[in-house]
């Protein structure tokens, strides 16, 4: 890579930038070059994303410079950073569902190229799509799409605006490892390009995929930076959390005990009214993690709704600790110990204008000591928030802090510990039904949520594990059951089986002719 | 903070800009601006006019309430107008019955005319609540529409089977009892309806804050599918918020009859609950600040009263007046998310 000074398309000098009880960036230095992809690490709440937020121009910084190609600018606002060529895609999407993908994509346009021609636009779209080697069809709508076609949406709808210097905000963590290989074709021919690309994750193994060099921050501040040659995974990890951290799991053999759910031959609809689970029969037990493996779409999440009481069966039974609950609505569900971590934590997990104090019990308010007949009590719940704060090391300035205003990954773990560690009386959940725990975290609180839940199982509880991380599956699972097009293709031991067979059952390839219970 | 300050200096500018595009269309119209504004001034000095606009502004304040439980829940109710008719409705219903069957003690008369309005009320908002919750039917649809039923349906009984046989074929209901009416506070020309709406006003603030409904008002107010994951009954929740809402609003009715007019008439409300809209928004649902600002809205309809009587000028400037606080106001809520970014900027 040409490091010489006239391949500099960003340098950002000295940025400070302070929130209300919050250092966010301290003095930052951050240099991205034509042709490279710069990965940007660290913890979660590390000042990543309010960093490349001011170059995106959302936010003004304290103090600092800013020069792009070579001259000093100035962004005030994202129109601003666009006329420079700089383009963001947003850890949380922005689009706008009902509309269409062209509409979106040329939304924002400052003087459109071609006026209100969408035809035209929509065939640029797709010619553009199809150099990066996507396919999408540029008037179907935004609700219509699968999380990685939305963030080929939000790409293209960057690209298409004429941007060179991209930012992708933890692109991956809501894509399938397939979708992820391909992003990473298309992220290395815009390199070849030209462009330059600032790519933040927490994965490591997409920085040394991708990467040519790698910027980590900690606590506001940059720690280092450095070419990807002379980068190790472990040397990248001590330097993110300031301690080595441990990429086995140690995991305990135990014997797993009673049913805790059951369910028997359950059929469910999805979110359009069709059939979305057919004749589902699984068994999880206390003391065994059951990872659920599968491709996005086939049923997991009308799976995970159904043994968390949210979605309705159409036919079959739930059980939960020996006792029919079928159909008894959520609440039986919460009262019978059942966590459950949903997979989009913005939209559903929290109430992201509420604060801190009051997510932490959005599930459990209604019981004591949260409150008593109708009155809640609002110093147990604030003293609820400070031990959950501390002991899942969420970083806020305090409980009373809006929750929108918490880093990605800090909102991630507000929905973690309180489903881990928010049940009144601080009882251990029965069944812990976690969808993607540790998407958005930093390595540190991915071995920490992973840990917890290995520790609950050994303590008894029964987990209920969604990934598309097969890595994740293999490493936490006792039995791993496959879904495809919302049926068990089969129940398999980690042990004795690999991801070859594991993905040929999840592509509707493969399927096993006996389930073990 | 900074943006409080902001927030604050914007209202006041819309307000200020409101006032001054008013005295141009007085102005146009050929009316002196200045002594416009005088009368209106008068009304908020004079101790007898200033006790006309308490009252005035207590149905306002009442249907504030009630409009910040529902907007809190994000819930578009537009019909408090419709609900402070049936409360009209419902507390003449009481006196009427009290007079002719004298089966209710004078002493009972005020409480029953109270909790008979708050429930009439109530039950009419939980129409399009159970609507909304059932059907998903729109409820700016349902809210709005209702209001012309609940007028009309006010106008069918004081032309028809409520008419004062004695009131020379006016439109009129008997005149109320003194012990149906709404008293003075002693030694002042205030009415006590003003210490009910801060007695509201302070129960309001204690639901919201306080208690689990007021909890699950504010998760369903800010996101549908994570009371869902919570575990709440949306029904529950908006019927339950819909009754208070739409209950305040019919106190606000018994406020009118009770303590304006004295009797029912057509029309009895001249829009105290779209009134009760802008002040909503222009409290930033804060029960706290609606007690004044629904007041000093009291005071504006008394004004407009005053101006048609002075200056000839129609009532329909003061709405005008109102609609354009209202306007700027909004305005002013956009520019206020704009200078929030600048001043974050600039911390
Ligand atoms: N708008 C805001 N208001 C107040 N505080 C903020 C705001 N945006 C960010 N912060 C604070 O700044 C700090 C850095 O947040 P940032 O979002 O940059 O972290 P991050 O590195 O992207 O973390 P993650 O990996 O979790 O996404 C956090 O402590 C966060 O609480
Ligand atoms: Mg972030």
């Amino acid at each position: 890579m040409d490091t010489s000074p006239s391949k500099k398309l960003v340098e950002m000098r000295d940025i400070v930038k302070s929130f209300p009880g919050v250092l966010a960036n301290d003095h930052v230095n951050f240099t991205l070059y034509r042709g490279e992809i710069h990965a940007l690490l660290g913890e979660n709440g590390a000042g990543k994303t309010t960093l490349m937020n001011i170059l995106y121009g959302l936010y003004r910084p304290d103090e600092g410079k800013i020069l792009v190609r070579g001259k000093p600018v100035k962004i005030g606002s994202p129109a601003d950073a666009l006329h420079l060529g700089i383009g963001m895609v947003h850890q949380h999407f922005k689009l706008i569902p009902p509309h269409t993908v062209v509409e979106n994509v040329i939304l924002g346009l400052k003087s459109p190229r071609f006026k209100l021609d969408v035809g035209r636009a929509a065939h640029e779209i797709s010619d553009l799509a199809s150099r990066y080697g996507w396919k999408i069809n540029p008037f179907a709508r935004i609700w219509q799409l699968s999380a990685g076609e939305k963030q080929m949406v939000e790409i293209l709808k960057v690209l298409y605006h004429g941007a060179d210097i991209l930012i992708l905000d933890e692109p991956t963590s809501v894509l399938t490892p397939q979708e992820t290989r391909g992003l990473f074709e298309s992220l290395k021919k815009m390199r070849e390009e030209g462009k330059g690309i600032v790519f933040i994750t927490h994965k490591l193994e997409e920085v040394f995929a991708v990467g040519n060099r790698v910027t980590v921050m900690r606590k506001g501040r940059v720690v280092a930076t450095m070419s990807m040659e002379k980068a190790t995974r472990e040397e990248l990890a001590r330097l993110m959390v300031g301690r080595p951290v441990l990429f086995r799991l140690e995991k305990e053999s135990v014997e797993p005990g009673r049913p805790v759910l059951q369910l028997e031959d359950v059929h469910a609809l999805g979110e359009k009214g069709v059939p979305a689970l057919r004749g589902i029969t699984l068994i999880v037990r206390e003391r065994e993690v059951l990872g659920i493996a599968g491709v996005t779409g086939n049923g997991q999440l009308e799976l995970a709704e159904v043994a968390t009481g949210l979605r309705k069966v159409t036919h079959g039974r739930v059980v939960v600790d020996g006792v029919d609950v079928t159909n008894k609505g959520p609440r039986a569900f919460i009262e019978k110990g059942i966590a459950y971590i949903p997979a989009e934590r913005q939209r559903e997990g929290l109430v992201i204008g509420m604060n801190v104090a009051e997510n932490l019990v959005l599930r459990y308010y209604r019981y004591e000591p949260f409150s008593r007949r109708a009155v809640i009590n609002w110093r147990m719940v604030d003293e609820n928030a400070e031990k959950l704060v501390r002991k899942f090391e969420i970083v806020t300035p305090n409980v009373r802090e809006t929750t929108r205003h918490l880093s990605g990954g800090n909102q991630q773990k507000v929905v973690v510990a309180r489903e881990l560690g928010g049940r009144p009386g601080g009882k251990t959940p029965r069944l812990v039904v976690a969808m993607y725990p540790t998407r958005g975290l930093d390595v540190g609180a991915t071995e920490y949520v992973r840990k917890t839940l290995l520790r609950y199982r050994e303590m008894g509880s029964a987990i209920f594990l969604v990934s598309e991380d097969l890595e994740e599956i293999f490493q936490l699972s006792d039995r791993i059951a496959v879904i495809f097009e919302g049926q068990i293709m089969g129940v398999v031991r980690p042990s004795e089986t690999s991801y070859e067979e594991v993905g040929l059952m999840m592509a509707g390839a493969k399927r096993l002719e006996e389930i073990p219970a | 903070m900074v943006t409080r300050w902001v927030s604050v200096a914007v209202s006041i500018g819309a307000v200020l800009l409101a006032v001054f595009v008013t005295a141009m269309l007085f102005w146009a119209i050929g009316r002196d601006p200045i002594e416009a504004y005088a009368v209106i001034v008068h009304v908020f000095v004079d101790p007898g006019l200033l006790g006309e606009s308490m009252a005035r502004g207590v149905p306002i304040v009442l249907a504030t309430l009630g409009l910040i439980v529902a907007f809190r829940m994000n819930f578009w109710n537009i019909g408090a107008e419709g609900q402070i008719y049936l409360g009209m409705f419902a507390a003449t219903g009481v006196v009427l019955w009290g007079a002719a069957s004298h089966m209710l003690p004078p002493a009972l008369m005020m409480p029953t005319m109270v909790v008979t309005a708050f429930s009439v009320g109530g039950i009419w908002g939980l129409i399009p609540a159970f609507l909304r919750a059932k059907l998903q039917v729109n409820e700016v649809l349902t809210t709005l529409m209702m209001n012309y039923i609940a007028m009309l349906f006010v106008d069918y009984l004081v032309y028809g089977p409520w008419k004062d046989p004695h009131g020379h074929g006016f439109p009129l209901t008997i005149p109320f009892p003194d012990y149906a009416l709404i008293p003075l506070i002693p030694g002042t020309t205030i009415t006590s309806g003003v210490i009910a709406c801060v007695v509201v006003a302070i129960l309001v603030y204690y639901v919201l804050s306080r208690t689990k409904l007021g909890y699950e008002i504010r998760v369903v107010g800010e996101s549908a599918s994570a009371a869902r994951y919570a575990g709440i009954s949306y029904m529950q929740v908006a019927l339950l918020g819909m009754l208070i809402s739409a209950g305040l609003a019919g106190l606000g009715g018994l406020s009118i009859v009770s303590g304006i007019i004295g009797r029912l008439r057509p029309r009895a409300s001249p829009g105290y609950g779209y009134t009760a809209i802008i002040v909503a928004f222009l409290s930033e649902l804060n029960p706290w600040i609606a007690v004044p600002a629904g007041l000093i809205f009291g005071g504006l309809v008394t004004a407009g009263e005053a101006l048609q009587a002075a200056l000839r000028i129609p009532f329909s400037g003061i709405q005008v007046f109102q609609a354009l606080i209202f306007l700027f106001v909004i305005t002013g809520e956009f520019l206020k998310r704009y200078s929030l970014e600048v001043s974050w900027g600039r911390r």
